[in-house]
């Protein structure tokens, strides 16, 4: 009995501190997706892909999204024309690096700020070498789900090399004699939308910008209740994992997990996977295992699941086919390992 | 080929009532633990405001959209659920929002208590702080020894852990005793919690207390106040400050059971 009063006191003392972060990251997330074009930003992103990915990872001060928001964003971000490393940087640092996790993980490990440092600072380097790997890939189509593939503008008189282009069957042909939607305005060339132009507006446009401001507002509003109900949900989910592992696991056995160099780092990237805890929420969620886990292992958490998760798996496959995620995954989770391992090893 | 209509689909008000409901219940549970005092057991008191305003601004929210579904209710009998963003979602809707109602009940039912000697032991009461906890914060010295909490006492030794450099100090300290098995029956650990951030980071920190007699009249998780003068002893093959108390007297339990 007693037991279960203090799990449940720590249930509701990690949700009691979630909360608060939780409201505010889907206040700023509502308001930036219902007020904000983003095809201004793709105007300003530079042609070296790795700065690119760069600017992309550092797009989250401008977009604090989490999980959830971070896909349909960057989603428009590729089908408006955005080079795939900065979209692919975006998605995988935007969730973390951002002000609101930044507060929020400055809150839990105030007295480690080392590990607030490292985690935004390994968050921007991991997600930038992805989205500059993924820049090697000059036409992203062939990862990505049908839908969006179609979707993707196809850049006129450029040579096959960079980013956007088109497959060299539609160079051989001269512009007035294809088929097809043209948008103009674009950097100085028509681009061209292939597949259904309903389809396609419905991915590249923001569906709220049009609208007037009372109405964005009342959007808003349903919007942030739409995500607080659905986060809400899994923050419960997280915070009764943490609280059972704390008082219902032996102690000698989260400490025998949670004390080698290794062990505790696949642990908790198996347990970040599985929980698919928010990011704006993770810190406090791993604020729980601070006492019995490497530091390294805790910076494994907090990079590895914002970045890959089960609930982000089922949101990626609306935009990347399988082979992509899997390359996701296994770039992702290999270099949190190292940078996890080497905190182990060599800083905590 | 016909369908059977969802729960939503027929009755298009139960998803905008449920969200209304949870997110009042939410507000009210936040404002609740915040006016008993009960918020003090689960947060360190600098995030109570964030706490407390989480539930002002989730009651408004909550009852902005009670007003917009009375309004839609009485004006055309029906609810417009109206689309927001599509995202991906574990449960159906009206799955998280009744978990996130049902959850908010139960709290407002349940009173957090503060944790007691069998967490304490679960989570390995020392004199130490490890690497994962708490760095001093604000750390005086020069402070009377008599006037140091439990807490400053094991700041000062994480800071100098020399024990023959406090011997023969006067020792003046509130906390709750725990009998740690690893002890003889002379002595117990008077001990305090300590909260960074909420209580699933709070640890214990203590330090042993030698007895005249047996620790069986001083119970666990009872609050004492020990009065007395250090001494360095080995216990457990390790040499380790303890107090000789000269005064044990029983105190209630503190509104705020944590130390900072």
């Amino acid at each position: 009995m007693n037991q279960l009063n203090n799990a449940l006191t720590l249930f509701f003392s990690l949700m009691v501190e979630a909360m608060p972060f939780l409201l505010l990251g889907v206040l700023f997330s509502s308001a930036l997706l219902l007020f904000v074009d983003e095809r201004r930003l793709i105007q300003l992103v530079p042609k070296n892909p790795l700065l690119a990915a760069f600017v992309g990872s550092l797009i989250g001060f401008l977009f604090p999204v989490c999980e959830c928001g971070n896909v349909p964003v960057a989603r428009r971000l590729l089908v408006q024309g955005a080079p795939g490393a900065m979209a692919i940087g975006f998605l995988l640092a935007a969730p973390t690096v951002n002000p609101i996790v930044f507060w929020a993980t400055w809150t839990a490990f105030r007295d480690q700020p080392e590990l607030v440092f490292l985690r935004v600072g390994c968050s921007l380097l991991i997600a930038t070498i992805i989205g500059w790997v993924f820049s090697r890939q000059a036409d992203l189509r062939p990862l990505m789900q049908p839908a969006i593939a179609r979707s993707m503008p196809v850049y006129l008189d450029k040579p096959t090399q960079g980013k956007g282009k088109s497959q060299g069957k539609s160079q051989d042909t001269p512009t007035l004699l294809q088929s097809g939607t043209f948008l103009l305005g674009q950097k100085d060339q028509p681009f061209r939308l292939d597949g259904n132009p309903a389809a396609t507006a419905a991915l590249t446009m923001n569906p709220a910008l049009g609208k007037p401001f009372p109405d964005r507002l009342r959007l808003m509003v349903d919007n942030v209740i739409l995500e607080l109900r659905e986060l809400g949900g899994i923050l419960i989910l997280g915070s009764a994992v943490a609280a059972i592992v704390q008082i219902a696991v032996p102690r000698e056995v989260v400490l025998g997990l949670g004390q080698g160099q290794v062990s505790s780092i696949v642990a908790m990237m198996v347990l970040a996977c599985v929980v698919s805890i928010c990011s704006t929420v993770d810190s406090f969620f791993a604020l729980s295992f601070a006492s019995t886990f490497t530091t390294g292992s805790l910076l494994a958490f907090l990079v590895f699941g914002p970045m890959i998760d089960l609930k982000n798996i089922a949101l990626l496959w609306s935009v990347f086919k399988t082979r992509a995620i899997v390359y996701l995954f296994l770039l992702a989770g290999q270099m949190t390992f190292f940078v996890a391992l080497l905190v182990n090893l060599y800083i905590s | 080929m016909t369908t059977n209509p969802t729960p939503i689909a027929s009755r298009p008000w139960l998803q905008p009532l449920l969200d209304v409901l949870a997110i009042l219940a939410w507000g009210v549970l936040l404002l609740k633990y915040w006016l008993t005092g009960k918020m003090n057991v689960l947060l360190h008191p600098g995030y109570i405001w964030l706490a407390y305003s989480a539930g002002f601004f989730l009651v408004g929210l909550g009852l902005y959209k009670l007003g917009q579904f009375l309004w839609r209710m009485r004006r055309s009998n029906r609810v417009r659920i109206t689309g927001a963003a599509t995202h991906f979602s574990l449960f159906s809707p009206v799955w998280s929002s009744g978990l996130l109602l049902v959850v908010a009940l139960f709290g407002l039912q349940f009173t957090p208590q503060p944790f007691a000697s069998d967490v304490a032991l679960n989570r390995g009461v020392t004199d130490t702080l490890t690497m994962t906890r708490s760095q001093p914060q604000s750390f005086r010295g020069n402070k009377r020894p008599e006037d140091r909490s439990i807490v400053e006492w094991v700041r000062l030794l994480n800071v100098y852990p020399e024990p023959d450099a406090y011997k023969g100090q006067n020792v003046n300290v509130d906390g709750f005793a725990i009998h740690l098995p690893t002890l003889p029956d002379n002595y117990f650990m008077i001990a305090r919690f300590v909260i960074t951030c909420c209580a699933a980071d709070v640890y214990p920190v203590g330090i042993p207390v030698k007895l005249k007699g047996n620790r069986s009249a001083h119970p666990a998780d009872n609050w004492f106040r020990v009065q007395g003068k250090m001494i360095t002893e080995t216990i457990d093959n390790r040499r380790q400050l303890v107090i000789e108390a000269s005064q044990i007297q029983e105190i209630p339990k503190p509104k705020n059971p944590y130390d900072y």
